[in-house]
């Protein structure tokens, strides 16, 4: 499948800011599941490209002039497959991705949750494989039903666990606590859904668990364990190492944050015609 | 150097200097406060909180203005921002976080006076203690520049150290001419005694008395003490002589910043060097003083502008 | 002649042996023995004095802000024989190499997790295993800089290495300061005795640090928290020592993937960082987002090659008290040699055998937390009441994982102006190594003593003091 994006994310403050740094993970990788047709990623200041240790890739973009606001823009189109391909090269070890943060850790009423899944409780030898994990997607989706307001972009696992409700965020958060603490590597994945109705905020954010010898998907907002509607930005331990955009500003006073991220299918006639152009 | 290891010198610099003035202004004002009321002796137990727009400040704490809730108030009051104990407070904080760039010699002096004082916050000071303690704020403030003239590097921070302490002395000049010439002309009523003490006490706390002396034969006169306590090209508190050195230390510091604080400093220093005592009484001193005023703050911002901010 | 306390036969005192005084101490004690008392009070005083009129303090946390304490200075100074140092620094050299060869190991290739020799887990799951530094090479493959070892000599005599400390390990300003402080009030001892000079120190970590960048004529910096940080003074002392800008997180900024501070004449590149923050401070983008002592952006221009950051991120995972245990097998593991220092025995609570063992045997036990420093978060077993053994014993059933237990090593002791007179107090050593082309060191290091009479807490956050430490070149063994 074909899909376009277009993601705006603007800030604006109330009082002059000097100086700013972000870090931007807004470039999807290409990978063995989706190939980057065209990207662009439009942004004040200096911008200097890298990659993180994970493989992502990170532009730093700086202001020194004063500024009253920012809009970091990044668009282009990219073609994922339709069934999942899941990675499978590591540049860090799986097991890093076996850490506890602080945004993953584990509250006693998870734990209760989360034993149920164990294959054989009592023996850390045997983790659980892909089909038991799909269950624990399921059951965590349905404790934990979605619904924004509640958590906010701070809220930790034992938290939104606590409140009962989260977005995309939050049930990563869970899920990816649950994984490593049944002894399974799990990494936040940072990026866009194409949800299929036409226009839609598909800022998303879902789970990658290395099951089998490779990295498989699992969305748990939408119940899927699959990217096949999935185009892959960054991944981390948790939301601070994978979130698109994080950054320090020098003065500014309150911050007012707007994004909308539009994923399109491409008309398939239309990508036909391309593939006969190239 | 780095911009903030250069504020804080300045900083240092103008809280020590500011600590020294006020302690000028303590001793004459403990002197003329043992004088009668005919004398002038009220009024000039205000001086120092007019001087320093502390009136305010000081009612929120203190009914009445007797002699002994000023001194409560400058020497040792914490919340007073002006009081020589913050004063020395700051300025060791400023040494303190950058005691790398000071000789050991100066950090030891600025630290031991801050620990002397502290000390002798502690123990508390009597009525007749006062005149002693005085004398030693200002004996430890020589001590310190000593320790600094003879043993720093006379390169960029010892540069700043002085910007700092001539804006200080600049504003406070400018300051002290301005609220006495107001007290002194409010009350035309041509009472030679009480002029006498009160050109006395202006002279005093600018450390003036004997210069004015050496200087001009004759008695006290108007004309003269504004001539000297402004175009005085010799005595190191008139204002032509600490906008000379602000000039000097400008362009002594390395880099091309500050332009704008070096042409405006350049501008003043003419109109003071070429500056005649009639044509400021002609144009109003009050008037000539605001004017200066505002020039040594605007100078003041450009300086913080460019080398602190600037970067 | 103050009377000196006769150290009892259990512990190993470092200048008394019987009743007489061990060949390295005996010309000292002959002096003390002639000294009055009167003098050394004297003496005493004056030190004191000395140190508050310079400000060589440091900051207690916890306690009001700006409250600036001394550090306790005994005049008794602590001396090895020439020779025992030799041996030291060899063990030293060789230990600091290895865990070197161990940090670019497990953040590149992690041939000592494959080989099984630690396990991985181990390893990745540490807090203080720092991700973002795979794959990033350093100029010269070295992470520790400097590293400040901790020796303990026990009742048999021998040393032990009772932790490494490869983040950010301090103590050194007092190191010198105790020097020149004792050079300032007892010349006549080091006329008559040759002590090895110490105060080079500074020469050779500038020269350490500029050597660690590939730039010409590289900027250095000293990064300090702050002035209320504890080791503020030895920021600001080891800064003017080497004459480079002491600088706070809000002086450096980053662009295009370098480093500059904000100078007087405009922004001016850093190459080199000696940094007094930890880890997690370092850069709010990448590490604490709440932190504002660090430098948004520095994690990038630092993978980027772009600036030298000493010690390097990610070293701590090292010192990790779980990890101590292994340090031995690495000396094997990378440089195929024998351990030349001893390590304290030590039971991981990670392990089920050895927990069942820790929670049988906590009277005789010290147990640690494994990311613990200062002194806190720990049990000394032969000290502690019951209840506070139970609440360790409870602690280490609910996260035996966040402890290690040693057996309690009776520290040595040196005898100490104390308010009695001169009694024995128990004592340790940092030695402070510095790697760069080659590895130097300056003989002897800080010792610490446990001011308080039976303490073995040297911390100085503890009530602990420094002596002056004198590697008497020639000494007789």
């Amino acid at each position: 499948m074909k899909l376009s994006i277009d993601h705006v994310t603007s800030f604006s403050y109330d009082t002059e800011v000097t100086h700013s740094i972000q870090y931007l993970r807004l470039t999807p990788p290409e990978l063995a599941g989706q190939k980057i047709l065209h990207w662009q990623l439009e942004a004040p200041g200096s911008i200097h490209k890298t990659m993180d240790a994970y493989g992502n890739i990170l532009h730093v973009c700086t202001v020194d002039q004063p500024h009253r606001g920012i809009t970091i823009r990044a668009s282009g189109t990219a073609e994922i497959s339709d069934t999942e391909v899941p990675e499978t090269h590591n540049r860090v070890p799986p097991d890093v991705f076996l850490r506890t943060t602080p945004l993953t850790e584990m509250s006693d009423a998870m734990r209760e949750f989360a034993r149920g899944f164990s294959p054989d409780t009592g023996n850390t030898a045997h983790t659980p494989g892909r089909e038991q994990l799909i269950e624990l997607m399921t059951a965590l989706l349905t404790r934990i039903p979605y619904r924004p307001g509640i958590t906010h972009v701070q809220s930790s696992a034992t938290e939104a666990f606590s409140q009962g409700f989260g977005v995309c965020q939050d049930h990563s958060h869970i899920f990816i606590a649950c994984c490593r603490w049944l002894g399974i590597p799990a990494r936040y994945v940072s990026g866009y859904l194409h949800a299929g109705d036409d226009q839609h905020i598909a800022s998303h954010a879902w789970v990658e668990a290395w099951v089998e010898n490779a990295w498989y998907s699992f969305d748990v907002s939408n119940g899927l364990a699959t990217n096949s509607h999935h185009l892959k930005l960054a991944h981390g331990v948790d939301y601070l190492d994978a979130s698109p955009v994080r950054g320090v500003r020098w003065g500014g006073g309150k911050e007012n944050m707007r994004a909308y991220a539009l994923v399109d299918q491409v008309d398939r006639r239309q990508s036909a015609e391309q593939a006969q152009q190239q | 150097m780095l911009s903030r290891t250069a504020s804080n010198i300045y900083w240092m610099a103008r809280n020590l200097e500011r600590a020294e003035n006020i302690t000028r202004l303590l001793d004459v004002t403990h002197n003329m406060a043992l004088m009668p009321n005919s004398k002038g002796g009220r009024q000039e137990l205000l001086a120092p909180l007019t001087i320093t727009g502390r009136l305010d400040q000081f009612h929120e704490r203190h009914q009445q203005v007797s002699a002994d809730a000023l001194m409560d108030f400058f020497l040792f009051d914490e919340l007073n921002e002006g009081s020589i104990y913050s004063c020395i407070q700051a300025a060791r904080g400023n040494a303190h976080s950058v005691r790398d760039n000071l000789s050991s010699e100066a950090w030891e002096s600025i630290n031991t006076t801050w620990l002397e004082l502290r000390h002798r916050r502690q123990k508390g000071i009597s009525h007749q203690g006062v005149k002693g303690l005085l004398e030693w704020v200002k004996q430890r403030s020589h001590e310190f520049r000593g320790a600094a003239y003879g043993t720093m590097l006379h390169n960029n921070a010892f540069h700043f150290m002085r910007l700092g302490t001539f804006i200080e002395r600049a504003d406070n000049t400018a300051r002290i001419l301005r609220v006495k010439l107001e007290v002194m002309t409010s009350q035309r009523d041509n009472n030679q005694a009480i002029d006498f003490y009160q050109w006395n006490a202006l002279l005093q706390s600018l450390g003036a008395y004997e210069a004015y002396h050496y200087s001009y034969t004759g008695g006290l006169s108007a004309r003269n003490v504004t001539e000297l306590l402004t175009l005085s090209a010799e005595l190191p508190r008139s204002l032509r002589y600490c906008v000379g050195a602000i000039m000097n230390l400008l362009s002594a510091i390395e880099g091309n910043q500050g332009l704008a604080a070096k042409r405006l400093c350049a501008e003043l220093h003419a109109r003071l060097e070429y500056g005649q005592v009639e044509f400021i009484l002609d144009f109003g001193l009050q008037n000539y003083l605001n004017d200066l005023l505002r020039r040594i703050h605007t100078i003041g911002d450009e300086i913080h502008r460019s080398y602190w901010e600037g970067a | 002649m103050t009377k000196i306390q006769i150290p009892g036969p259990e512990v190993f005192d470092e200048m008394l042996h019987g009743d007489g005084a061990r060949a390295h101490y005996q010309a000292y004690l002959d002096w003390l023995q002639k000294t009055p008392d009167a003098s050394l009070e004297q003496k005493r005083l004056e030190a004191d004095t000395l140190f508050r009129r310079f400000g060589i303090t440091f900051n207690v946390y916890g306690e009001e802000e700006g409250t600036e304490r001394l550090i306790p200075f005994d005049l008794i100074p602590r001396a090895i024989p020439h020779s025992e140092w030799v041996q030291l620094e060899l063990g030293l050299r060789q230990r600091v190499t290895a865990l070197n060869r161990f940090l670019h190991d497990i953040y590149h290739d992690q041939d000592i997790l494959r080989a099984g020799i630690i396990p991985a887990e181990q390893v990745l799951t540490n807090q203080q295993f720092q991700v973002a530094m795979m794959g990033v090479d350093l100029p010269g493959e070295t992470y520790a800089h400097i590293t400040g070892v901790d020796l303990i000599r026990a009742s048999d005599g021998e040393y032990y290495v009772l932790e490494d400390n490869l983040r950010t390990p301090s103590g050194v300003s007092y190191m010198l300061e105790n020097r020149k402080m004792m050079m300032r009030l007892f010349p006549e001892l080091f006329l008559a005795q040759s002590v090895a000079p110490v105060e080079h120190y500074p020469n050779l970590l500038l020269d350490t640090l500029q050597c660690a960048s590939e730039a010409d004529s590289p900027c250095v910096v000293v990064l300090t928290p702050g002035r209320y940080n504890s080791a503020f003074f030895e920021h600001a002392f080891l800064a003017q020592q080497m004459g480079v800008p002491l600088v706070e997180g809000a002086d450096l900024f980053v662009r295009n993937s370098c480093v500059y501070m904000r100078t007087t004449t405009g922004p001016r590149q850093v190459h080199v960082i000696y940094r007094r923050i930890d880890d997690a401070f370092l850069d709010p983008l990448a590490f604490n987002p709440d932190s504002m002592l660090g430098v948004p952006g520095l994690l990038s221009a630092y993978r980027d090659g772009n600036v030298v950051l000493a010690n390097a991120l990610g070293t701590g995972v090292a010192d990790d008290k779980s990890i101590y245990p292994y340090v031995p097998d690495m000396i094997r593991f990378y440089l195929d040699e024998t351990p030349i220092l001893n390590n304290v025995p030590t039971w991981l609570c990670r392990k089920e055998d050895d927990l069942a063992y820790v929670l049988e045997n906590l009277q005789q036990l010290v147990v640690k937390e494994v990311h613990g420093a200062g002194g806190y978060g720990m049990l000394i077993g032969p000290k502690a009441s019951r209840g506070e053994i139970e609440h360790f014993r409870q602690l280490l059933k609910q996260n035996p994982s966040n402890y290690i237990a040693q057996p309690t090593l009776c520290l040595s002791t040196c005898p100490t102006m104390v308010e009695e007179g001169i009694a024995p107090r128990h004592i340790d050593l940092r030695p402070f190594v510095l790697t760069g082309r080659e590895i130097r060191m300056v003989p002897g290091g800080l010792t610490r003593v446990a001011l308080r009479e039976g303490s073995l807490v040297v911390n100085s956050s503890q009530g602990g003091g420094t002596k002056d430490t004198w590697v008497l070149e020639g000494a007789p063994c």
